[in-house]
């Protein structure tokens, strides 16, 4: 592995204290860069510490520090083989249509100004690793938006990499959009409406009025923004962001784009084209770092349990909805949440256990809620406290770092 | 409330002076209204659903589309016989797991429905049938005017779907059938006739939400029409 020394700066914290100018700039950017590396090369990884940096801001700053830091994230070991896979996959897979329809029309997703060739040898590449992951995880299914977060990881990592993160990905972050059907998906989305109306009622309340519905967030959601953003740069440091985060991170941030937006989607025509229009047509000049720091405090203040009651009642038709939410957190609290897992949780679970758990459990926040609440801008108790609840689903290293 | 009367000639088209002489003058009498006519356009993956609703819309073929995830929204503002409309179109994502749980909200209140089929794939004409269960499954009343659109024609070697074929299927399920290509320049006036010709056909035939032109506090009121005129349209189907 690539190694720097940087031992002189303590990682003591991620915030950028006061100041300003170019010069400042460099220097904290100098400074993160030598805290990562540092967190990096400890012994075991430091991967709180680079939680907290791929939350705060700036993110992990450059790709090469993406390749290093990502799989830390993920919890994949770089030294394994990649996965393999000695069928043919064109061939046999049910998916293989669908993917490459999809592949061949993600041109915008690539850097302007890379050569034809070697840009279809990478689309070659992104099929090839969407099918063996699909071929490897049977309980997964391809959604139109998935190539779009597969194309990130294959930029950036490149293609073997790419495989093995991007399945750690699918089989946790991403796993409840690859079910069998969207219900799982649409109960995400349901989380939207009650976290707008925490913060800003009125809003809330003339959304629902235009009866505008959730999917304009969508494919924010499915595709980790990967399909709206056109700049890359600003794609990589949202999922530096989401990597560190918690699962239902992405919702919290696309509440935040909608808050952010209040004035324009309160002048809009009170209707569902109109407000449905405008929103789904998503700024490319969003002031990101403020609105990363303000999903961050949105978590904190309201995490997912709080809102799982109000998140299901949106979804009354479902009949799988509370549970479903509950098997979510129960999968992402322990370190492989497959479907077997999944189904044995089900099992042993009586509903009432599963919603006691759910009022109870916000209480372990409650101390970081108190500290962040007062805070405007509070990056780094934020980001702290995002980290602590993102270790509660992350896999196995978590337990050797809180002992 | 006064109301305007379809047919009538009391509908004024929503232009700027039409708004100014509102603040002028407050009598209710002069009341603006523009019709919205709401489309959705349908079909498998990869027909060009997105090309076509953007011909329509934005007049041009985008050389860049992409998968469209969920349902997309676009709108354009046509005049028929003096009046204007606003065309609401909704193009939505082809792949099968997106219908069942995500469209279903798109299809309430739909004036017309588009399935769209690509002449050169076979299977995303006999994937039609299955595309009219899905629409009959979300309700649309039968009356609501539904065309077939065979998408791609300046492909001509790689037709795989005869238009003698398609015509059978378009008339045994009571639907106009337009043959065009979204990517032939030649061909846009095509495209917007389709869009036209549903416009005239809901110009004279069904109600439509009127869109209240008066703003008050952003707020826009939503009036559902009953039926009432029948007036010959000059319309070009």
């Amino acid at each position: 592995m690539a190694v720097r020394s940087a031992q002189d700066d303590g990682p003591t914290s991620s915030r950028w204290d006061g100041g300003a100018g170019k010069a400042d700039f460099n220097a904290k950017r100098k400074k993160k860069v030598a805290e990562i590396y540092q967190a990096l090369n400890s012994d075991p990884t430091d991967v709180a510490a680079l939680r907290r940096m791929a939350i705060s801001e700036g993110g992990l700053l450059t790709d090469e520090i993406r390749r290093k830091v990502w799989p830390k994230l993920l919890n994949v070991n770089t030294n394994d083989p990649p996965p393999i896979s000695g069928n043919d996959l064109r061939e046999m897979s049910k998916d293989y249509q669908q993917v490459l329809l999809d592949v061949r029309r993600s041109l915008r997703r690539f850097p302007p100004g890379m050569p034809e060739e070697q840009r279809e040898g990478l689309q070659e590449e992104l099929i090839d690793i969407i099918l063996l992951i699909l071929e490897r995880n049977p309980q997964l299914h391809y959604y139109q938006g998935y190539h779009d977060i597969v194309v990130t990881f294959l930029l950036v990592v490149g293609e073997k990499l790419a495989t093995s993160l991007v399945e750690k990905l699918s089989t946790h972050h991403l796993r409840d959009f690859m079910d069998p059907t969207m219900d799982n998906t649409k109960h995400i989305l349901n989380y939207l409406m009650p976290i707008i109306d925490q913060v800003n009622p009125d809003l809330h309340d003339f959304m629902q009025s235009a009866e505008v519905g959730t999917i304009f967030a969508l494919s924010w959601l499915i595709t980790w923004f990967g399909h709206v953003l056109s700049d890359f740069r600003h794609v990589v440091r949202l999922y530096d962001f989401f990597l560190a985060c918690h699962p239902l991170m992405p919702i919290y941030f696309a509440a935040v784009i909608v808050l952010y937006r209040e004035q324009e989607v309160l002048d809009c025509d009170c209707d569902m084209a109109s407000v449905h229009h405008l929103l789904s047509q998503i700024p490319q000049d969003l002031p990101y770092e403020t609105l990363i720091s303000r999903a961050g405090d949105l978590f904190v203040q309201f995490p997912p349990s709080e809102l799982a009651r109000e998140a299901a009642a949106q979804q009354q038709a479902e009949k799988t909805a509370a549970s479903t939410f509950k098997d979510f957190e129960l999968a992402s609290a322990q370190q492989r949440p497959d479907m077997v897992l999944r189904q044995r949780f089900r099992g042993l679970l009586r509903p009432e256990e599963r919603t006691k758990d759910v009022l109870t459990k916000p209480r372990t926040n409650r101390f970081v809620k108190l500290a962040v609440m007062g805070l405007t801008v509070a990056l780094g108790a934020a980001a702290l406290a995002v980290v602590k609840s993102a270790l509660e689903w992350a896999p196995k290293f978590q337990l050797q770092l809180f002992p | 409330m006064a109301q305007p009367i379809l047919g009538h000639g009391n509908l004024q088209p929503a232009s700027a002076a039409g708004l100014a002489s509102l603040e002028l003058d407050s009598s209710l009498d002069q009341y603006v209204q523009i019709r919205i006519f709401k489309i959705i356009v349908i079909g498998d993956s990869n027909v060009g659903k997105t090309c076509l609703t953007f011909r329509f819309c934005g007049g041009t073929f985008p050389d860049k589309t992409e998968a469209t995830i969920g349902v997309d929204f676009r709108e354009k503002t046509v005049e028929i016989e003096g009046e204007k409309i606003k065309v609401q179109v909704w193009d939505t994502a082809g792949q099968e797991r997106f219908r069942k749980s995500m469209v279903e909200h798109y299809y309430r209140n739909v004036h017309a429905v588009v399935f769209v089929y690509d002449v050169t794939k076979m299977t995303s004409f006999t994937n039609l049938k299955m595309w009219i269960q899905e629409c009959n499954g979300h309700a649309v009343p039968p009356l609501v005017p539904k065309v077939l659109v065979g998408n791609k024609c300046d492909l001509r070697e790689q037709i795989q779907v005869p238009s003698n074929l398609a015509l059978k299927f378009a008339d045994a399920h009571n639907m106009l059938l337009f043959e065009t290509s979204a990517k032939d320049p030649k061909e846009s006036q095509n495209v917007e006739s389709i869009f036209m010709c549903l416009a005239c056909r809901l110009k004279a035939q069904k109600s439509l939400l009127y869109r209240d032109a008066e703003r008050q506090q952003g707020k826009v009121q939503k009036l559902e029409f009953p039926q009432e005129a029948n007036s010959k349209t000059s319309c070009p189907c």
